[in-house]
């Protein structure tokens, strides 16, 4: 539903607000990671850590993995998928406008 | 190592979030010089500026630092892309404000051909989702491939 959609998306856009939670998400783009993994390259106490990735959860950026014993996060794509597609229409009028000038340039002048 | 979430594909756009930007990046069959004059010249901007490929209905230009422009398709006449321009260093750089957020056009010329970098800075996230908002109001049919594609 449309109403879900937007809340869906405001609360990923909040999520991704704070730049420790965006660098987060950097990091699980490239693989899941267990917490005691997320925590060496940040930094941050175990706390910290799950304080942001429970954030994230809960904006639906980030889920658990199979594996119990770990406990890895991973990204969930789709949430990610929802601010992609938001900015698509934006994106396609920027580029439809360089694709017009760049065939202006190459167009002869008429002077 | 810890890079910022951010995305660039294949065509060159990308999202720094950490400045708030927005970012396209291409190149362009023409020297900077040229490049930058069509930027710049309203008889040439008005001729590519509106994606529906129609020429512009009006478009004003002020070419100094602190000069204004407008322009407007005839499609949204109530939706002019209006500002101010900041910094004017031909054929290099562009700078201006407009509706809220800095522009900046850089360009860079090789072999003939120019590497443009257009930016769209915002003050905050929230301007941020103001201007895209803004943007996908006024915008095209909405295509749904994605930008970025996560491996795992």
């Amino acid at each position: 539903m449309e109403r879900n959609r937007e809340q869906e998306l405001s609360a990923a856009l909040a999520a991704l607000s704070d730049v420790t939670r965006r660098a987060i998400v950097a990091r699980l783009s490239q693989g899941e990671a267990t917490v005691s993994e997320l925590m060496k390259p940040f930094a941050f106490t175990q706390p910290t850590i799950s304080k942001h990735l429970k954030v994230l959860e809960e904006a639906g950026l980030v889920e658990r993995g199979r594996d119990a014993q770990r406990r890895p996060r991973r990204l969930k794509p789709l949430a990610l998928k929802l601010v992609d597609d938001w900015l698509q229409p934006f994106r396609r009028e920027w580029e439809i406008r360089f694709d017009n000038l760049d065939r202006h340039l190459t167009t002869p002048k008429e002077k | 190592m810890l890079q910022e979430a951010q995305s660039l594909d294949a065509k060159g756009f990308s999202i720094d979030r950490a400045r708030n930007a927005l970012r396209f990046e291409r190149e362009l069959r023409a020297p900077a010089g040229e490049v930058f004059d069509a930027w710049t010249d309203p008889g040439q901007i008005r001729l590519w500026w509106d994606p529906t490929g129609d020429p512009l209905g009006e478009c004003e230009i002020d070419l100094r630092e602190g000069g204004a422009f407008s322009f407007v398709t005839r499609a949204h006449p109530d939706r002019p892309f209006t500002g101010v321009y900041r910094q004017i260093d031909r054929p290099a750089l562009l700078v201006f404000d407009a509706l809220g957020a800095e522009g900046r056009v850089e360009l860079t010329e090789a072999a003939g051909k120019t590497a443009m970098i257009v930016e769209i800075i915002c003050a905050d996230e929230q301007h941020l989702e103001q201007f895209v908002q803004m943007g996908a109001a006024a915008g095209t049919s909405r295509t749904l491939d994605n930008l970025v594609q996560y491996k795992g």
